[in-house]
């Protein structure tokens, strides 16, 4: 090898320069223990546990550029640019996030594109170097063929080389969890360590958010676990999660997501291998997945129509989503939607109950984003897009988004994304993991309601005057919690109060609901959408358990609506008329605004955007509590 | 100041990290591609290279034969290469600028994220930029939801100016009739943004207003209020060391592009 003459002053100084570089940064501020909680959860803290950034394989490969530093500081509000090059800033700062990186192939695409291109031998991922250089088209090109082979568990070997990737992880991972720990200020934002598991037998989703309570310290001591492609069982995350909590003392959750298009999996009947359900694997599930994420850009899994005939709401984010699975590699039939749905799923639970004793399915509710852009938006005047190749345009709305395959599914699809509402004690990773393990959460599409959410016997005529929230917590349960109904002093039926708040800058509530699901003698299961409380309650009567529409203030062309409907407030104390003690059963919130104008209005606002026929314009954007279960025996 | 110094200072700025770290890769990876220069070694660390990549790939060792092979297709891709170059195909190739443009901003990239910044940097960014770091203005205040319209809300007002009690006048609303000690952030997420700007302008000790939130109009009584102070580096020195690494970071990038851009004359003809 020949050098330059000058060669050895200049290597010198390079050297120098990074040595320089060796000292790690101040960490100060406050710490997890030093920060004052609340004696009970006064107020809600707003969050999205489901933020991807360059680091995610598909994410980079769609051409995300902005990376985690981005994405931490975009959540506490500051002034970030997104690829495509528009400023982003979030109006309203979020209080907590988790960055959840695809561990499979963690920053292997950003590998790929880096790689010097003379060492790529496999001629697909030559292609795809080459691909992912020429543009966005590219990118889209190569994104689509990667999850379509990740599904059918046909990635080029040299992708999937264990031992390169490890060390790739490897690197990434602690220079993130650094990043993590820079951002984290107890008392102020949290920032959580954490990953998304993805597991996809052909195509089939059944992906989980990891999420650990702990700092760098603890968590570098563990790689993010990839199932790999085909069919390692969800068991094998939990014995990792077991083995992490064993060997560092530190706590780990998962959050599964997007059940709706899981093709029946998410929520089986059945154990592994397709044998009933045992009580063991339904304890290790239930203590592994405490929460579901509920919504999400990509569609929402609270119920569905076929399911749910009487629910007149059950529709909302369903369409293009309940037709096939994640890539769309297998068709959705009928006998899979069951296993699709949070609601479903919560009485499927009692039913294994009934039988093993043990509820596998006992989860709190959140929603969040899965935005992969690294911006956690939220909202429907904020769409940053899924991806990067679909950040704010005239043509996204109306795009075709097949991953990997060539059925229909539109970009208007997409939801806006939602948030994870979590009424913690404190700002913190311990305050508020420890709010998530007890399943005080609920999720919102979007908008920031505040929802509270109590049980009990013993409320009394002023559960809603003064200062109630103390003295719901002293004398019943919050969201997530249950009721025993051999408890001294239990008599009738049990009370709930709720209370719903409108976000501050949004749009005014129409009604607030209970969805009670439970098992009759007989182990069959039921549910019933009962509404509570809403807005006009002197011009809107019930019949039977319909009430006439809240109306509708959209104006179309300005994307834009008034509230000179619905209520700012919405909040009563509610007794079930069908109680009978002897049943199971499970009671959750849903919070309905009035309609508001979609994200894709505002393209068509912004950019003169053309919308397909068929594209939904408004919608009623909602929030789902975490359930309040009922036992007959404690 | 002595000759370490200077080095030291010299080595701070953003070109020479540019050219060293240029100079770095060349040295690693060019192995006398020069496209002028018509002969070609392949280095003993080059064939290690190709050796251990076939390796990574098929899990084995290649065999001598297999080692050849790799080695004449390396042969072939400089001789390519610089053919290539010498009749300028990379000119017009949009590929390879975008390619070349994206690791030279990776290389400055990489040396900006490197730099721990000194007290005294710290220090001078937060004098620059005080207002970001203070804290809120903290306010004490009482307030009374009252559903209907302003003149609704008038009415009420006074009637607690007449000694009603605000307890009785007040419209069912989940938010706290008395706040304490609050900073305005928290206010305005709680009362929707602006509330708490609105009520520090009030006059102190009596009911007034009202005061529009997102919900609707409060008559409000402001007790006390603590203007926003300027904090100490201690108190915000990771807020601040990740803001001047941020501004850092894209200065320098900007630096390294402008130093270069210098040296060009730019001419520009619009249509």
């Amino acid at each position: 090898m020949k050098l330059p003459r000058k060669m050895p002053l200049t290597l010198g100084i390079a050297l120098l320069g990074l040595a320089a570089c060796n000292r790690t940064g101040v960490v100060d501020g406050k710490t997890d223990t030093e920060i004052k909680l609340a004696a009970y959860p006064e107020r809600v803290y707003w969050g999205d546990t489901h933020l991807h950034t360059s680091n995610s394989v598909d994410a980079f490969a769609f051409g995300a550029k902005l990376g985690p530093e981005d994405a931490l500081r975009f959540a506490r509000g500051e002034e970030v640019t997104a690829t495509g090059g528009l400023k982003a800033k979030l109006d309203r700062p979020l209080d907590f996030l988790v960055i959840a990186d695809h561990s499979g192939g963690l920053g292997a695409t950003q590998a790929l594109y880096d790689a010097p291109r003379l060492f790529l031998r496999d001629p697909t991922l030559r292609r795809w170097h080459d691909s992912m250089h020429e543009g966005p088209q590219g990118r889209l090109k190569v994104t689509a063929e990667l999850i379509d082979l990740a599904g059918r568990n046909a990635l080029p070997a040299a992708l999937s080389d264990p031992e390169g990737q490890k060390k790739r992880t490897a690197k990434i991972w602690t220079t993130h969890s650094s990043i993590v720990e820079r951002y984290n200020e107890p008392g102020k934002f949290t920032a959580f360590i954490g990953f998304e598991y993805t597991l996809m037998p052909r195509g089939d989703n059944l992906h989980r958010v990891v999420v650990f309570r702990d700092g760098k310290a603890r968590t570098d001591t563990v790689l993010p676990y990839d199932p790999g492609q085909g069919d390692a069982p969800v068991s094998k995350l939990w014995d990792y999660m077991d083995a992490y909590q064993k060997a560092t003392g530190g706590q780990v959750l998962a959050i599964p997501h997007n059940s709706n298009v899981s093709n029946g999996l998410m929520f089986e009947m059945v154990g592994p291998g397709g044998g009933p359900m045992t009580a063991a694997y339904a304890r290790r599930r239930a203590a592994h997945e405490p929460l579901v994420e509920a919504t999400q850009i990509k569609g929402d899994s609270e119920a569905h129509p076929f399911l749910s005939p009487n629910d007149e709401f059950a529709d909302f984010g369903k369409a293009g989503w309940d037709i096939g699975n994640l890539t769309m590699q297998r068709a959705t039939t009928p006998d899979m939607q069951a296993g699709n749905y949070v609601r479903e799923a919560l009485k499927r639970g009692l039913a294994i109950e009934a039988r093993t004793g043990v509820n596998p399915y006992k989860f709190g509710l959140i929603g969040s984003t899965d935005s992969h852009t690294g911006l956690a938006t939220g909202d429907e005047n904020n769409f940053f897009g899924k991806h990067s190749g679909v950040e704010p345009s005239a043509a996204r709305a109306s795009a075709p988004q097949n991953l990997g395959n060539t059925a229909g599914r539109f970009g208007w699809q997409y939801l806006a994304g939602g948030y994870a509402g979590v009424w913690a004690r404190g700002n913190s990773r311990s305050a508020i993991f420890d709010a998530m393990l007890r399943k005080e959460t609920y999720a919102t599409t979007g908008p920031r309601m505040t929802v509270r959410f109590f049980g009990g016997w013993n409320f009394g005529a002023d559960a809603l005057q003064g200062d109630w929230v103390k003295a719901a917590y002293a004398a019943g349960v919050p969201m997530g919690g249950d009721l025993n109904g051999s408890a001294a002093g239990v008599k009738g039926a049990p009370k709930f109060i709720v209370s719903a708040l409108k976000d501050p800058i949004g749009a005014n509530l129409d009604r607030v609901q209970i969805v009670k699901g439970w098992i009759d003698a007989g182990g069959k299961l039921h549910e019933r959408v009962f509404n509570v409380v809403w807005s006009s309650p002197e011009t809107r009567k019930l019949t039977g358990d319909r009430l006439p529409p809240v109306g509708d203030t959209v104006d179309i062309a300005t994307a834009s609506y008034k509230n000179t409907i619905g209520a700012p407030q919405l909040a009563t104390v509610w007794t079930d008329p069908e109680f009978d003690p002897a049943q199971k059963a499970f009671y959750y919130v849903r919070v309905l605004e009035i309609p508001t104008p979609r994200w894709v209005l505002f393209d068509v606002l912004r950019y003169k955007a053309k919308l397909l026929p068929g594209t939904r314009l408004k919608d009623q954007e909602r929030a789902y509590t975490s359930p309040i279960w009922y036992h007959p025996q404690g | 100041m002595t000759l370490v110094e200077r080095l030291k200072r010299f080595t701070r700025e953003p070109l020479v990290h540019f050219l060293a770290a240029g100079a770095l890769i060349f040295a690693v990876w060019g192995g006398g591609g020069d496209a002028a220069d018509r002969s070609i070694t392949v280095s003993e660390v080059q064939v290690r290279g190709l050796t251990e990549q076939w390796e990574q790939q098929w899990h084995r060792q290649p065999t001598p034969a297999e080692v050849d092979g790799l080695i004449r297709d390396r042969i072939k891709d400089e001789v390519y290469y610089r053919e290539a170059v010498r009749l300028g195909l990379d000119k017009d190739d949009i590929i390879m600028r975008r390619r070349m443009r994206s690791k030279m901003e990776f290389l400055v990239a990489a040396q900006a994220e490197n730099e721990i910044p000194s007290d005294a940097a710290l220090q001078a960014w937060l004098d620059a930029h005080r207002r970001n770091y203070a804290t809120d203005p903290i306010l004490s205040f009482d307030q009374i939801y009252v559903a209907g319209d302003r003149h609704r809300a008038q009415s009420v007002l006074a009637q607690l100016n007449r000694g009603a009690d605000p307890a009785a006048l007040a419209s069912l609303l989940s938010v706290p009739p008395t706040v304490d000690d609050a900073p305005a952030a928290e206010i305005d997420r709680q009362f929707g943004d602006g509330f708490a700007k609105a009520i520090a302008a009030l006059p102190p000790g009596r009911w007034t207003g009202p005061v529009a939130s997102g919900f609707g109009q409060h008559l409000v009584r402001l007790r006390k209020l603590t203007p926003g102070a300027v904090q100490p580096l201690s108190a915000v020195r990771k807020a601040v060391e990740n803001d001047w690494r941020e501004a850092n970071r894209i200065g320098r990038e900007n630096a390294a592009y402008q130093a270069l851009l210098d040296g060009y004359t730019i001419r520009i003809a619009k249509p």
